[in-house]
């Protein structure tokens, strides 16, 4: 009984407080908020794909240095936005010198100065190349949890599966044979990112048919005689640079791959495995639009 | 005249036969690839019939192929004898003076820089610029009259600049494929060419033949003795002008597409020479057919040998050329032996 008429008094109290208590809590996390950036994990980067998930999932302030090529027209996946952080050489030096919480590196490139950099006290968290889009996804969080944002990584993972769906919706209409093929006719082969997007948005990967499951070269003959629909190629420019790009503009493959049965997918969307595979996934839809209306 | 007339019709079979092989062999160089096509299907597809697939592999694919190396073979060839009989000496070849080596600096210039799309005529011009220099400094360090040795070191050393500077571009090229890229064509490849390839050397080849094969007569003169030449109204110091300017035609257009291909021009004339006797001017065209075989049969071989990824054709005439040229060496060891004493 005496709960019984206590309870509802007490619980009209808190109706009527919440407002009150809400505003409190939301100033008090306010503060804390601002107390914690500083908080927050400081973070460089001495890779090019760390980079990217750095940039993106951390708040500037978080974010120490990046990565030597960061800035590179070519290679890097947003070079105006890098201009807003500091270059790193990518040794061990300056890294050292900046004594932040955490490196993140590539578990496959840099091993020396990752190994001094972890025998200099610094905690160091390594990433793999990813291979396919679920590495993508994992990668994300594993970057989310670093910055402690792991928010925002499962909204970049939502903005990907929308990605995902849009192209796949965009194919579904017209299931095409694809073979991604690269300067001197290279053909990646087992798991690898590009083969993971043709396959989540439904083409069909036409690599595995010339049997290179290491990867390897395909001859010219063996493309035309392959006949996929359509050809995956990074770049569409007439300018051959070099013999290695000038196999892509030979004259036998013109012929049956004129622009028209090309998809073009810049190398710097998918380098990595970080948020430019949303801009990849979205590119793959226009072309596969352009290609094929 | 009774012993020449047997030598004579000898010439000529051999001439005959070597034109017979010639055409085999290029049409060989059409039947092989990684795509099987019977003979027939090759003739068939090369006369416009057959499937638009089988028609692109052998019209576009394999035929400039065996055009390039019909071309380049037989300018090696053709200038390996004309530098053997212009500076009278057995060792003399292109290759072993680094024109190739000088030449593929030119162009490895152009692409590493990015000035230039590898299928323009910027990378011709500067092969054969630096193929031209590179002799020309060659014969002027070592002099008229240079013997083995001094022609051999003087070579030697301008192929080690030459591959100094190719390294040094490289290095600073900003195109990120830029070292794998010329490593691949340093080593010498028909892969992959086609007609925009030929268009690009033909004209130099065959301008380079040309000069080289107008001199004919003149290098008869030269292997009488230099004095001998002059008394018969040959001009030496232009002829020499001459024969650099028609190697560095023909190397140079021939490497700008191809990368380096060696020995070529080393081999061939000896080849010749047991057949056709030491006359200078009648071993420049059998040497230009045998520098056309021996280039096809290396294509083909190339294609034919398993491997996971296309043996480079270039590798391949060196593995047969450098212990050609030691034998050579070792023939000559008198001669060079008595150079150093």
């Amino acid at each position: 009984m005496f709960h019984g008429s206590v309870m509802p008094s007490y619980r009209a109290k808190c109706e009527r407080l919440w407002p009150v208590v809400a505003a409190t809590i939301a100033l008090l996390a306010g503060t804390s908020l601002q107390a914690r950036a500083a908080d927050l994990p400081r973070i460089a980067s001495i890779n090019l794909c760390t980079d990217q998930l750095l940039v993106t999932l951390a708040d500037p302030e978080q974010v120490l240095g990046l990565s030597p090529y960061a800035r590179d027209p070519f290679r890097s996946w947003d070079k105006d936005k890098a201009k807003a952080f500091r270059l790193l050489s990518g040794e061990a030096e300056d890294v050292l010198a900046l004594k932040p919480d955490v490196v993140v590196a590539g578990r496959f490139t840099k091993r020396a100065t990752r190994e001094l950099l972890k025998e200099k006290g610094l905690k160091v968290a390594e990433f793999d190349p990813a291979r396919s889009l679920d590495d993508v996804r994992k990668q994300l969080r594993q970057m989310g949890a670093l910055v402690k944002h792991p928010d925002r990584a499962e909204a970049e993972i939502a903005k990907l599966d929308t990605a995902i769906a849009q192209a796949h919706a965009a194919v579904q209409r017209k299931p095409l044979r694809v073979l991604a093929v690269s300067r001197r006719g290279w053909v990646s082969g087992g798991e690898n990112l590009t083969t993971s997007l043709l396959s989540a948005v439904g083409l069909r990967n036409a690599g595995g048919e010339l049997g290179l499951k290491a990867g390897g070269f395909a001859s010219l003959e063996a493309i035309v005689t392959l006949k996929p629909d359509l050809l995956l190629v990074t770049d569409n420019t007439d300018f051959a640079e070099d013999e290695g790009r000038a196999f892509l503009l030979h004259p036998a493959l013109e012929k049956f791959y004129p622009a028209s049965k090309r998809l073009v997918l810049p190398e710097r969307l998918t380098a990595c495995g970080g948020p430019t595979i949303v801009e990849a996934l979205d590119r793959l839809t226009t072309e596969i639009s352009r290609v094929a209306p | 005249m009774v012993t020449a007339a047997p030598a004579a019709r000898r010439r000529t079979i051999a001439t005959i036969a070597l034109v017979g092989l010639v055409t085999l062999l290029a049409l060989g160089s059409l039947g092989t690839g990684p795509v099987k096509l019977s003979p027939l299907t090759v003739l068939d597809a090369l006369f416009s019939g057959g499937s638009d697939v089988q028609q692109i592999i052998v019209r576009e694919i394999r035929l400039p192929r065996a055009i390039l190396a019909l071309a380049i073979g037989a300018i090696l060839g053709l200038s390996g004898a004309a530098l053997q009989g212009l500076l009278r000496n057995p060792l003399a070849s292109p290759s072993l003076f680094g024109a190739p080596q000088s030449a593929a600096f030119g162009a490895v210039l152009m692409i590493s820089l990015g000035w230039a799309d590898v299928r323009s005529w910027a990378l011709p011009v500067a092969g054969i610029t630096m193929a031209f220099l590179s002799v020309f400094v060659l014969l002027g360090i070592a002099g008229r009259n240079a013997g083995l040795l001094l022609l051999i070191l003087a070579g030697l050393a301008i192929s080690s600049l030459a591959g100094a500077a190719t390294a040094l571009v490289m290095n600073l090229s900003p195109n990120p494929f830029a070292a794998l890229e010329i490593a691949f064509w340093l080593l010498g490849s028909l892969e992959d060419r086609s007609f925009r390839h030929v268009t690009l050397a033909l004209p130099f080849i065959v301008a380079g033949a040309i000069l080289l094969m107008s001199q004919r007569s003149a290098f008869r003169a030269l292997s009488l003795g230099e004095e001998t030449a002059q008394s018969l109204g040959v001009n030496v110091s232009r002829l020499r002008l001459l024969v650099i300017l028609g190697v560095a035609l023909g190397v140079g257009g021939a490497v700008a597409v191809t990368g380096t291909i060696g020995f070529i021009g080393l081999i061939a004339p000896h080849l010749m020479r047991p057949i056709i006797g030491h006359d200078p001017a009648r071993l420049l065209i059998p040497s230009a057919l045998t520098g056309s075989a021996l280039l096809l049969a290396a294509d083909i071989a190339v294609r034919l040998i398993p491997s996971t990824t296309d043996i480079k054709v270039g590798v391949l005439t060196s593995i047969i050329g450098v212990p050609f040229f030691l034998y050579l060496i070792m023939r000559e060891r008198r001669a060079l032996g008595g150079g150093v004493a």
